[in-house]
Formats: structure tokens, sequence, C-alpha cells
């Protein structure tokens, strides 16, 4: 599903590692998101828009 | 930062599947020695004990401590489910072939007879039980 994940953390100033160990899990994970290989879950998803201060359909474009 | 957590990471220890395989490794020492075959018991001790010991001791990968269990996060359960449906797929394709190649020579399909009903029970069991509880 196509993201915002890499834009908005990037422009925070993290890394991948970083990103995951914020929320908990592994920086595979995020690197999966980010090249929308993987679809979080709507926990996941909640935590990340809370995280960067966006909502989840911001985030997330499932239209793309 | 803020610690959300949304998987489980971390959670499993990464001695438990190695001490698993150490264990099964005993069980089947065990059987061999009620059996009378102590070399074949021995033979899958030092097996299982060389494939802990390998978990246990190699490195940070991904799929490594997925397997060992020490670094699952939600991603990792769910490509464990798909494996394990996977795993799960390949095993009831060989006992039906294997019942099929049985019947063929004219035996009575033992013991794939039972281990493919076995299987269906319990997919039927599962699909019954997770849909109850939603």
């Amino acid at each position: 599903m196509k993201n915002l994940v890499r834009a908005l953390r990037i422009e925070k100033g993290l890394a991948q590692g970083e990103l995951a160990e914020a929320m908990g899990v592994s920086r595979q994970t995020v690197n999966s998101i980010e090249n929308e290989r993987y679809t979080p879950s709507l926990p996941l998803a909640l935590a990340l828009a809370r995280y960067f201060g966006v909502t989840v359909e911001e985030m997330f474009d499932d239209r793309g | 930062m803020t610690g959300v957590n949304c998987g489980w990471r971390g959670s499993g220890s990464r001695w438990l599947m190695p001490a698993g395989c150490v264990l099964l490794g005993c069980v089947v020492l065990l059987a061999g020695w009620l059996g009378g075959q102590l070399v074949t018991g021995l033979i899958g001790l030092v097996v299982m004990a060389a494939f802990g010991l390998f978990i246990a001791l190699a490195g940070r990968s991904e799929t490594i401590r997925g397997l060992r269990g020490d670094g699952r996060d939600e991603r990792f359960a769910q490509i464990d489910l798909r494996a394990t449906a996977a795993t799960g797929m390949v095993l009831i394709v060989a006992v039906i072939v294997a019942f099929l190649v049985e019947i063929a020579r004219g035996h009575d399909g033992s013991p794939y007879t039972w281990l493919g009903a076995l299987a269906g029970i319990a997919y039927a069991a599962a699909v019954a039980f997770l849909r109850w509880r939603g």
C-alpha cells in the first residue's frame, strides 16, 4: 500500500532502525512497509500515524 | 522515544528453540534406545543438537532471529503463519499421494489413512474453533 512513512521518517531525521525501535518492530518491517511490500496491522498503522502526528488516511493510501 | 511495542520483538528467548532441539534429540535417543537402535538415536541427538547449536550461535539475520524466536514482530508472525500453512499443505499432499500409492500397490493404505483423517479432522476442528472464537 502506498504510504508516506519514508518521507515522514526522513523529514524527522530518523534512520529505519530508530523508527523500528520506537514502534517495537524490526528494521526489516519498516523497510517492507516503506517499499509497499507489507501492509501493517491496524495497531501499527495507528501507532505510526500517531508517532508522526498525522491521520492514518494521510499516511496510507489504498487507492494507489 | 515513544515505545509503542506493536510487535513481539524480543519477547521470545533465543535459547528456547535450541533447547527444544536438544530435548527432541534426547527423545529420539530414548526412542532409539528403547527400540534397540542406539546408533540411530545417537545420530538423531547429534543432528538435533548441532542444528540447535547452529540456531543459537548463528548471526543476527532476520531469518535466524525469527526461527530462534527472539526477533519476531507482527510481520514475522504473518510470515510464520504462511510458512506453517505451506508446510501443512506439503505434508497433506504427501500423505494423500502416499495413500494413493499404497492403495494402488494393493496395500490397506496404513498409516496414511489415519494420518490423512487426522489432518482433515484437525483442519475442520481448527476452522470451527477459530470461527467460534471470532
